[in-house]
């Protein structure tokens, strides 16, 4: 077969297969634009934010229903039993002057 | 001229599950590299591309270089979701090998069973 019928042929199969037809064989990077997108993919490995016990508490407060977040309490309670026995955090340094002054003490 | 990682901090945390900062990182590049993908995607073209200019490649091979680093797919690194461990993940549970054995033992992995023969 003649050599230009060839190329007839695989210019015909590149168009009906959408390919690229190049007998020069060029390097035009057609191989980065074939390859598919793997951000979708590597963006999915950790598990996503679902609906929390807080979410809930936000929709239905307004509702006029209560709730009760039983952890949540248990925490609050800690963390007066800790200010009672003068275990809190401290207060917070709203200006530089304070946080500077606080350092001196030391 | 720095770049801030901060760029690619959300407000908000949108993962659940345990969480470490390393972890929190790593979901950052993650988010980042989903971003920006599509235009490096395109400029790699253009750097392999011999029927364009030099020039142009020259300058698509140097705006590549200057992206920030998370924006690279070679600084994503697979963590164990349970405990984010580095080290010895299965990709197929993505977990570490400690964490997948204790809930292989306990059952919790539906189809994995302890080998003996």
């Amino acid at each position: 077969m003649a050599q230009s019928r060839i190329l007839d042929l695989v210019k015909t199969q590149c168009r009906i297969f959408s390919l690229n037809f190049n007998p020069q064989r060029l390097r035009l990077g057609n191989k980065v634009l074939r390859q598919r997108l793997r951000g979708p993919a590597l963006a999915a490995w950790y598990p996503k934010k679902t609906v929390s016990f807080r979410d809930l508490q936000n929709t239905y407060k307004p509702l006029g229903l209560t709730t009760f977040d039983e952890a949540e309490d248990d925490r609050e309670e800690a963390i007066q039993i800790a200010k009672l026995r003068g275990k809190g955090r401290p207060k917070k340094k709203r200006t530089a002057a304070e946080s500077r002054s606080a350092k001196k003490k030391k | 001229m720095t770049k801030m990682a901060g760029l690619f901090r959300p407000k908000k945390l949108d993962l659940s599950g345990f969480t470490n900062t390393r972890l929190i990182r790593d979901h950052n590049k993650r988010m980042a590299f989903e971003q920006t993908e599509p235009e490096r995607q395109a400029l790699r073209y253009m750097i392999r591309n011999t029927s364009l200019p030099g020039r142009v490649r020259a300058q698509a091979q140097l705006q590549l270089s200057q992206m920030h680093a998370y924006t690279r797919p070679t600084q994503i690194k697979n963590r164990c979701v349970e405990s984010g461990t580095a080290r010895s993940v299965f990709r197929d549970f993505r977990i570490n090998r400690y964490q997948f054995r204790m809930q292989a033992l306990a059952g919790e992995l539906p189809g994995v069973k302890k080998a003996s023969w």
